[in-house]
């Protein structure tokens, strides 16, 4: 069998049980990705006595049928792999200083070419950083293709906002095959069917964790921006920020109350010069795009009054938004709840609302 | 001779007739009990022998027969005695002249002759009237129970001498006085909502939920008075009539908890533990079945502290209560139904730490903690509760205020004025409250406007809610509607119906 430069990529990244360091240290010994195929042997004879990560010393013959087994595979699953040497892998990600070699993804491939932004928030993200994130996402992604993980929280909004588009590309920290949490299995078909899954590892790997950080730079290295709903002072998504400004990609973040743990992170971006984002609008005069204005139905008196109350006001409990907006409890939570199902409002805990 | 004496055995909350009849015979002295007698009757013997003793009367030293007829049914427990003693008397010629015919005799005998209580005092004599059964001889102890059953001449005896005495007209007993019935004579709750402070969001709910029979969540963190708001309960529900009372009155009864009064006068409140198990909730039992914590609720309120705390297996038992209103017991010795109307109160927290929400203290669960603690709570459950409320925070400066809230006493003013609506609207069927409509109760008087159904049709989509859950909402709309003194339910009632339903959106 001959093999192409991207297939021998596809082997060394889908059938070899190495870390990036490990590959890369191949890739520059062998010189091309095709003479490290032919000649695995005596390349990988240093790393082998090292015993780093895993021995791999299978003859040319296995892994010829280890790569098969692959092609095969992704065949009737219906995934591709995205090499550095395919046209479509995006430049956007070549320029960061560790691309993966191969992106494995599941679903619309041609979202690769569009322009891509991505949404990240940590996983505990207050009810109405969810609700505006959702909105944001939404707007943005007539536009973009929005990038998140998959994890709970934040990026759950952002994969709500544009599941209705589908101009979505999720990146996993897992093979295809696995789902972290697992208690996304459903949303992940759903990302699937609607948009793009994508992921650096062989198809079985299990998260680790080192692969949440590793994802984190591909979520930075394929966006022109990154917008941090929630991050507590050392949440995770602050990597993600952090990849964003060392690739010089912009960072926005949404503004949280003083005190409020998991928005300090938030305001410290904020604080660092991040662009300062309350509505989609803010996103798009950045980039210099055009966005049509959104009209707003007009409301009852009542509701009017309560959203100007809660503008005003910020979040607050019921029983305080009820006496400034001169109104029974009862009333003010029967006019919140109209409110919220028109998604002008958001309850948080302990029966707060904040307007969105 | 033979001597026939009447007496009651017990079958879940109905009394069945049992006759005692008795023979003596001459012969080799001997003591027979036949007709499926169980060990306490048997052991009866030896207390009947002593008390006759000791009462100054003869055992007489021949062969002496039992029988208790009907055959058929088991008889348990020691409310025998008295009958058997009695009969004892008659067929060996002690009693002359006394007439035992129609007369029902209950009681336990002791030793020395002292007649001690019986429980489900109330339910057999209810029974007994119902069989035409008018005159009975009780143990005194029972007599606070009896004393509210009017229409019988009931007499109540200390000792089996006393009873002699009557029978044969020495020392006739006075019978008992007809007692009438005063509600909440008996509350020793010092509960009052005027005591609850703040908690406007969860003083609404409770209101809501009683005026229309709803079940209630009360979710809040540790500590914010959940508990105190559910005791409360009982005070705001509607006064017990004497109908309800006596039929409460006659499952606490037959399972052995009337307090001293003799009947139940104020709304029960049961907080069973949650390491209770499903016969402890539901009822049952060996060969006696006992009604369990469901039907000691009836009428009044099952308040259940930290829901998710709870066996799973138990919980679900609840649901078809939850929906009949009665449970049926199925055991070896039989099938037996219990009333189980009852008010279901939860509490819980709204994470594993209880500060999810709080504005003072960081939650420190992951969402998928608290999404396991929520499913802990199976979804057909959380359904049956039309009203999830969360309970505030309570600030300090609330804690110490001497401002007086609403009290319990003005809060039922509202609460019967909207049961009147419901009575009205009912009349003729078997529903008493909004929450017990059905399907066609609710295509008939729960029409919404376009408007209305526009808008649950918007909560129904951005909640993913059940088609039980929409019928719930509109349920308690109709409620906040009567609360309203509104014939048509409003836009603004269906908002706040679908604001009491957090665990949608949230969980």
């Amino acid at each position: 069998m001959n093999v192409t430069e991207e297939q021998a990529l596809v082997w060394l990244c889908g059938c070899t049980p190495f870390d990036y360091r490990e590959r890369a240290h191949l890739l520059r010994a062998a010189k091309s990705p095709k003479a490290l195929f032919e000649d695995f042997e005596k390349f990988s004879s240093a790393l082998i006595k090292k015993g780093e990560s895993g021995v791999y010393n299978k003859q040319r013959g296995s892994r010829e049928t280890d790569l098969a087994r692959l092609l095969a595979d992704m065949e009737r699953k219906g995934r591709f792999a995205v090499t550095v040497c395919d046209a479509d892998y995006p430049e956007s990600l070549k320029a960061i200083p560790e691309p993966p070699f191969v992106l494995f993804g599941e679903g619309r491939r041609e979202l690769l070419k569009k322009r891509k932004f991505c949404i990240v928030g940590s996983r505990i993200t207050p009810a109405w950083a969810e609700k505006i994130g959702k909105q944001i996402s939404e707007e943005l992604s007539e536009r973009f293709a929005i990038v998140s993980g998959l994890a709970e929280g934040g990026d759950s909004a952002a994969i709500a906002g544009a599941l209705g588009s589908g101009n979505l590309i999720c990146v996993l920290p897992t093979g295809l095959d696995n789902c972290y949490p697992a208690s996304h299995a459903a949303l992940k078909e759903r990302v699937k069917k609607n948009g793009l899954l994508l992921s650096e590892y062989p198809m079985s790997e299990s998260a680790k964790k080192y692969s949440f950080h590793a994802r984190n730079r591909i979520l930075a290295g394929l966006s022109e921006g990154v917008l941090v709903l929630s991050a507590g002072l050392k949440s995770g998504t602050l990597i993600t920020a952090n990849a964003a400004l060392d690739y010089g990609r912009e960072v926005f973040a949404l503004p949280h109350n003083v005190g409020v743990a998991q928005g300090a992170g938030c305001n410290m971006l904020i604080q660092k010069g991040a662009g300062l984002v309350t509505s989609a609008e803010d996103i798009f005069w950045s980039f210099g795009i055009e966005s049509a204005p959104r009209e707003q139905a007009a409301l009852p008196p009542e509701e009017e009054k309560m959203l100007a109350v809660l503008r005003e006001n910020g979040e607050l409990h019921v029983a305080e938004l009820a006496e400034k907006a001169g109104m029974k409890i009862y009333e003010a939570a029967a006019v919140l709840s109209a409110l919220e199902l028109k998604n002008l409002a958001v309850k948080s805990g302990g029966n707060k609302y904040a307007a969105v | 001779m033979i001597a026939k004496v009447i007496c009651y055995a017990l079958n879940g909350l109905e009394g069945v007739p049992v006759e005692v009849e008795t023979d003596v015979n001459k012969g080799v002295p001997a003591y027979e009990m036949v007709g499926l007698p169980d060990t306490a009757v048997k052991e009866s013997k030896e207390r009947v022998r002593s008390a006759l003793k000791n009462s100054g009367m003869l055992f007489p030293m021949n062969k002496i027969t039992v029988n208790f007829a009907p055959a058929d049914i088991k008889k348990e427990g020691a409310s025998f005695d008295l009958a058997i003693a009695v009969s004892l008397l008659k067929a060996s010629e002690q009693l002359v002249g006394a007439d035992v015919k129609d007369t029902v005799f209950l009681g336990e005998l002791a030793l020395n002759g002292d007649l001690r209580p019986v429980s489900g005092m109330l339910p057999i004599l209810i029974s007994a009237k119902g069989h035409g059964f008018t005159r009975f001889i009780i143990p005194a102890g029972n007599a606070k129970e009896a004393r509210f059953m009017g229409g019988a001449e009931i007499f109540p005896a200390k000792t089996l001498a006393e009873v002699v005495r009557h029978l044969v007209g020495i020392a006739p007993i006075s019978p008992l006085e007809t007692c009438k019935f005063t509600v909440n004579a008996n509350s020793k709750s010092s509960a009052d909502m005027k005591f609850v402070k703040g908690q406007p969001v969860a003083r609404r709910a409770i209101e809501i939920a009683v005026a229309g029979g709803h079940n209630v969540l009360l979710m809040g963190p540790p500590g914010t008075g959940k508990t105190m708001i559910a005791r409360c309960l009982p005070t705001v529900m509607p006064d017990l009539n004497f109908e309800e009372a006596l039929e409460i009155t006659k499952i606490h009864s037959v399972a052995g908890v009337l307090g001293e009064e003799g009947i139940v006068s104020v709304r029960p409140f049961r907080t069973p533990h949650h390491t209770a198990t499903t016969v402890s909730m539901c009822g049952g039992g060996n060969r006696v079945v006992h009604p369990g914590e469901i039907s000691l609720a009836h009428g009044g309120v099952l308040f259940l502290d930290e829901l998710p705390e709870y066996k799973r297996t138990t919980l679900e038992a609840l649901r078809q209560p939850l929906e009949d209103g009665v449970i049926t017991v199925s055991r070896a010795g039989g099938t037996f139904t219990f009333p189980a109307r009852f008010m279901l109160c939860a509490s819980m927290n709204p994470c594993p730490c209880g500060n999810y929400g709080s504005t003072d203290r960081t939650c420190s669960c992951t969402p998928a903690e608290i999404r396991r603690y929520r499913k802990k709570v199976s979804g057909p459950l959380l359904d049956r509760i039309d009203l999830q409320v969360e309970v505030d925070n309570v600030s300090y400066d609330e804690l110490t205020s001497t401002e007086t809230q609403e009290s319990s006493a003005s809060i039922k003013e509202r609460v019967n004025g909207a049961r009147r609506i419901q009575h009205h609207r009912f009349e003729g069927s078997n529903i008493n409250t909004n929450a017990e409509m059905g399907e066609r109760e609710l295509s008939e008087f729960c029409r919404l406007s376009a408007d209305g159904d526009k808008i649950l049709r918007s909560a129904f989509e951005r909640m993913a809610l059940s088609a039980r859950a929409r019928a719930r909402i509109v349920k308690v709309a109709r409620t906040i509607a009567d609360l309203d003194n509104s014939e048509e339910i409003l836009p603004k009632h269906v908002f706040e119906a679908v604001s009491y339903r957090i665990y949608d959106k949230i969980g």
